[in-house]
């Protein structure tokens, strides 16, 4: 663990005495030597669980997928935003990288923490360079309501989750994960505990984005820069859904009767996100709804609590991240020649850059979970558990696939095929920084076809 | 302005053709007049962007920008009428609670039938 925490703290550093010439290639060079580091904690030969153990960060299978995800993106993410900040000053190049840098540490130490209160604070805290991020680089004058509801609404839904956390250390004495798990059952027979159970969960279900709780992400994701966007839709969600896992273990048995308002609202999230999605006029708005709309098949997963849905939880988040970020990076690719994100101005692209169509083809069919790749494993289990749990979800999830479908290839035929449109024709050749950011996205995937058990959990 | 000619990228509108209209007035034929003098002009401007061998960018559509401004923030502009209080009844309040009533009584009757150890387990999830 610190293998990789401390090189990444080093990197801060680096950025700022490296030569204004060396800049993104060290930035690049690095990152992508801890990115294969990290890949060493993919090995779990413990049997207890419990990796890389000290007394404060530690590693499960839970975490290390999510963990491995969030290394392999700071490289992608150097490699997105070079083209954008190439004219800023050097220094502001230094403090955006630096920005992403901090994002990352505290995201190791979030997935990697032991004890909740750490997992708390570093949740928190990753909503400063976010907010940064998106604020300060972002490309229209929405960004700074983007950001304003992006923090209030996460920092509204976690400050119960301090209160709680702080009431369960009171009348356990411990929050580490490594006891809380072992803990006889808490006596939660009370109204109050009713409400201690919904600080828990509201937290994560904000953040996840639980469909009553999401009109943050529409605004944040299409108002961040490439990297903002890149780790929120890949990462930063995915905390929401880690974070669930993690306390729903000790919140049994109240979780059987207080959790069907939210499956309910996930599920009809899933269809009513989708169905928003075929209105949408702006590229980045469409891929930010469709996350939606995957995290709420992902809170379903989790909310129902069987092993084949949590595993199909963590399935889809891994393979959604890579899917999502990489459907941002080639929405950044026409924005940066047209300067404009509706779709109707970027149409037929597949007679102007045929190359590009081919990885948004290969993504455009990962977003809507083509087998073997391991959306379809993710979505297919925790398909399967929602019906093992109600016959009647499979109305919902059946339709929410459908549309899924259909947005994906709406997306796909509006900007790839059809007539092209006249004024496009003058627009810059594909660069190999962006053919190489794509392969690096789908690799992962490709890879992870013959071994998911890499990225399932310790549920099976 | 009178004797306005088709020009090569602005053709002549039938209503100023003196063979197909002859029972127009004067200052209706003027007003078409200055209405095809106006379009011509939009169309000849976006001819010379278009054709333009140094543009790198997208020729500027304020019509498209308007557009997408709209669909983008219909919020200001929201009333609560019939019609739309019925839509958000029927997509967003009535389907919580019928889903509700749908899994609350599935669930409570599988789960009666699990506590009395009759329910059939045709296909087993995990083995």
């Amino acid at each position: 663990m610190l293998m990789v925490l401390f090189p990444t703290v080093m990197l801060l550093p680096t950025i700022w005495l490296s030569p204004s010439t060396q800049l993104w290639t060290s930035a690049l060079a690095y990152s992508v030597a801890i990115a294969l580091i990290s890949l060493s904690w993919l090995c779990f030969p413990m049997e207890t669980g419990w990796s890389s153990v000290n007394t404060f960060i530690a590693t499960d299978p839970l975490s290390t997928p999510l963990l491995v995800l969030t290394c392999w993106l700071l490289p992608l993410m150097i490699l997105a935003s070079q083209n954008h900040m190439a004219e800023e000053p050097i220094n502001r190049q230094r403090t955006y990288i630096s920005l992403l840098i901090s994002l990352q540490i505290f995201l190791i130490l979030a997935f990697g923490a032991t004890e909740m209160i750490m997992f708390y604070i570093m949740f928190e805290a990753t909503l400063i360079p976010t907010l940064i991020i998106i604020t300060r680089w972002g490309n229209q004058t929405e960004r700074l309501n983007a950001g304003v509801y992006f923090l209030f609404y996460t920092l509204a839904g976690s400050l119960p989750l301090l209160v709680a956390l702080l009431l369960l250390q009171n009348s356990t004495g411990s929050l580490s994960f490594l006891t809380t798990q072992l803990f006889p059952p808490l006596q939660l027979h009370t109204e109050a505990s009713k409400f201690w159970w919904a600080g828990c969960m509201l937290a994560f279900l904000v953040k996840m984005p639980l469909y009553g709780a999401h009109l943050w992400l529409p605004k944040a994701h299409v108002e961040a820069p490439i990297a903002g966007s890149m780790i929120l839709a890949a990462v930063l969600l995915k905390l929401g859904g880690y974070g669930m896992m993690r306390i729903i273990i000790i919140l049994d048995p109240l979780t059987k009767q207080l959790s069907y308002p939210f499956i309910i609202l996930a599920l009809w999230g899933v269809v009513m996100t989708g169905s928003i999605c075929l209105r949408q006029t702006d590229l980045k708005s469409l891929i930010a709804y469709s996350s939606v709309s995957h995290m709420g098949l992902v809170a379903a997963g989790i909310l129902i609590q069987t092993p084949w849905g949590f595993t199909g939880a963590l399935i889809l988040m891994i393979a959604h991240g890579l899917t999502s970020s990489a459907l941002f990076c080639l929405a950044n690719t026409n924005y940066e020649r047209t300067h404009s994100r509706t779709m109707l101005l970027a149409r037929g692209l597949q007679m102007v850059l045929p190359l590009l169509a081919t990885w948004w083809f290969m993504f455009t069919l990962a977003n809507l979970a083509l087998p073997p790749l391991p959306n379809l494993m993710g979505e297919l289990m925790i398909i399967t558990s929602l019906f093992n749990w109600s016959n009647w979800t499979l109305l919902l999830t059946g339709a929410g696939t459908l549309i899924t479908a259909s947005y994906s290839l709406h997306m796909f035929l509006t900007t790839q095929r059809g007539p092209t449109t006249s004024p496009i024709l003058a627009i810059e050749p594909t660069h190999t920084r962006e053919h190489l950011l794509m392969t690096l996205h789908l690799l992962p995937l490709l890879l992870l076809i013959f071994k998911p058990t890499l990225i399932w959990g310790w549920a099976l | 302005m009178a004797d306005y000619k088709a020009a090569p990228l602005a053709s002549l509108p039938k209503t100023l053709d003196p063979n197909e209209y002859f029972n127009l007035s004067p200052e209706h034929r003027r007003a078409e007049e200055a209405r095809a003098a106006v379009r011509a002009n939009l169309k000849r401007q976006y001819q010379v962007q278009l054709n333009n061998p140094h543009r790198k960018e997208l020729v500027d559509d304020p019509a498209l920008t308007r557009w997408v401004y709209a669909r983008a923030n219909p919020y200001p502009h929201f009333r609560a009428t019939k019609k739309t209080s019925l839509m958000g009844a029927m997509f967003g309040v009535f389907p919580l609670f019928f889903f509700y009533y749908v899994f609350k009584t599935d669930r409570d009757r599988k789960e009666e039938q699990i506590k009395a150890g009759t329910l059939v387990r045709k296909f087993n999830l995990t083995s």
